[in-house]
């Protein structure tokens, strides 16, 4: 079976706040678990490489206070646009 | 210990390549006018890349019109920018290097981010994916930080201390306070000094997008709608001397170079630390014997970015109190872009300019004001006001802060 869109995602961020999977829940944010600043960036970076997708611009000024869950469906978002063949180069 | 007797310090020439004009005199009158030089992103790649915005130089530059035909070949684009506005500089300076011992007595001393990395971008693309085994022969020196000290030194002869400064987005300003010091503490009379930078590569427009600090629309400081920085290029050269040096020879003196201040935040690598940037300006007043209250104009550095604004702004208020009175703050990048190691002598002809003109250039598409950036920005349109001290904030990447101080010509 393969993992679904929420249980990639908190692996990543996981892995970048460098706690055990079970510690993300969809409301989480990233400044909870320490994620700030750079951190942020790569871990957004992490999950667009993963999915081979692009976020759209200007999310930079609150990566900080996203939740688990918003990131999750940001990238679903993303897997529609790109299926639909909208998706940013 | 015997004590060191210092000089004072004078600016008596200007050059400038910028997106709002091939002189120091347009960038100044662009300023002025509160023109926005940002606009669509003109590069080859333009269509696959996400960053669709940037201020660039006029494609009318054309470095031949100054810089000689051997020279030229021997240049990238961030030389060609500095050579070509350091020949505006030392033709309005006045000064004939050519004259007794001046050309060993005077230091070149530029500041850029990354030196030449539309050489690196345009020689990596030939390796990695035209598969060529070999690159141009003059990649090294095109590329290396220091060819624009290394060839305005060529160009004019200067034979005193040269070499680059590289602060990222305060080297402009690190190498004008390191210029200043050296005439201040008489290891040499006259300084050519100022940034340069041009580095809208591919791989560079990349790695900016990937920081995702980059705005959609245009560039906002201090407006609550603002979304990001925009990039810019250009080169700002100038000629410093001595006061005495200055007046010996009857130079027209631009603006006295007061002070600076330097410091570094040591905390983040990108978030900007308010104490290190107010530790900076502090130091800059009291090198210039000028108290908080003295000062009419600050050129501030207000890239756009969301941290920057309010970071300065707090800062501001840690040093000027919480009601500045009179106080006036710009950020002129709203006009003529960041142009990273090149940004604060940019600005440093916008400060020039409201000093001898009594004209603050304005912060150009402020529409929003912001709870959190609280200071009188100059919204949209230059002010007439007399401007007798001003500094000009340079706050880089790394936690690197660099503040200059100047005071209207003696």
């Amino acid at each position: 079976m393969t993992a679904t869109t929420q249980e990639q995602v908190f692996e990543l961020i996981a892995k970048q706040a460098k706690v055990e999977t079970g510690k993300v829940t969809p409301q989480s944010t990233l400044k909870d678990l320490g994620i700030a600043s750079l951190d942020a960036i790569e871990l957004i970076f992490d999950i667009e490489e993963h999915f081979d997708i692009h976020f759209p611009e200007q999310q930079g000024a609150n990566f900080d206070t996203d939740t688990a869950q918003s990131l999750v469906a940001a990238v679903d978002q993303a897997l529609a646009e790109k299926a639909s063949g909208e998706g940013t180069k | 210990m015997p004590t060191i007797e210092t000089r004072r310090v004078v600016i008596t020439g200007m050059g400038a390549v910028s997106p709002l004009g091939l002189t120091a005199d347009e960038l100044w009158h662009g300023m002025r006018e509160g023109h926005c030089a940002i606009g669509p992103l003109r590069h080859k790649d333009s269509d696959a890349l996400r960053v669709k915005i940037a201020a660039q130089v006029p494609e009318t530059f054309a470095p031949a019109a100054r810089i000689n035909e051997h020279m030229l070949p021997l240049l990238d684009i961030t030389s060609q920018l500095a050579v070509y506005a350091s020949y505006e500089a030392v033709e309005q300076s006045g000064l004939d290097f050519t004259h007794g011992d001046l050309a060993t007595r005077t230091a070149t001393i530029i500041g850029t981010g990354v030196g030449g990395e539309m050489t690196h971008d345009e020689q990596a693309y030939r390796l990695y994916a035209e598969k060529s085994s070999r690159t141009h022969p003059l990649t090294i020196v095109r590329l290396m930080a220091n060819a624009p000290a290394s060839q305005i030194s060529i160009a004019h002869g200067l034979r005193g201390p040269s070499f680059a400064v590289a602060s990222a987005c305060a080297s402009a300003n690190h190498a004008i306070i390191e210029a200043a010091r050296m005439i201040h503490f008489g290891l040499v009379d006259v300084a050519v000094t100022g940034g340069t930078e041009a580095c809208l590569s591919y791989g560079s427009l990349r790695a900016w997008e990937a920081m995702r600090i980059l705005s959609t629309d245009t560039c906002r400081p201090f407006s609550a709608n603002r979304r990001g920085l925009v990039l810019g290029e250009g080169a700002a050269i100038f000629t410093l001397e001595s006061l005495d040096h200055a007046r010996a020879r009857g130079a027209t003196i631009l603006a006295e170079l007061a002070g600076g201040g330097m410091s570094a935040d040591a905390t983040d690598i990108v978030a900007p630390n308010p104490d290190g940037a107010a530790s900076a300006m502090r130091q800059a007043l009291a090198d210039a014997g000028l108290n908080p209250d003295d000062i009419d104009y600050i050129n501030a550095h207000g890239t756009g970015t969301q941290a920057n604004d309010v970071t300065e702004t707090r800062a501001i208020h840690a040093v000027f109190g919480d009601r500045p009175k009179h106080l006036a703050v710009s950020a002129t990048k709203s006009m003529h872009g960041h142009a990273l190691g090149a940004s604060g002598a940019l600005e440093l002809v916008g400060v020039i300019g409201a000093l001898r003109e009594g004209v603050i250039p304005p912060t150009a598409n402020y529409d929003q004001p912001d709870p959190e950036c609280d200071l009188d920005y100059v919204p949209n349109t230059a002010r007439e006001v007399k401007v007798d001290a001003a500094i000009s904030n340079s706050f880089a990447f790394g936690g690197l802060n660099a503040v200059l101080a100047l005071k209207k010509a003696p």
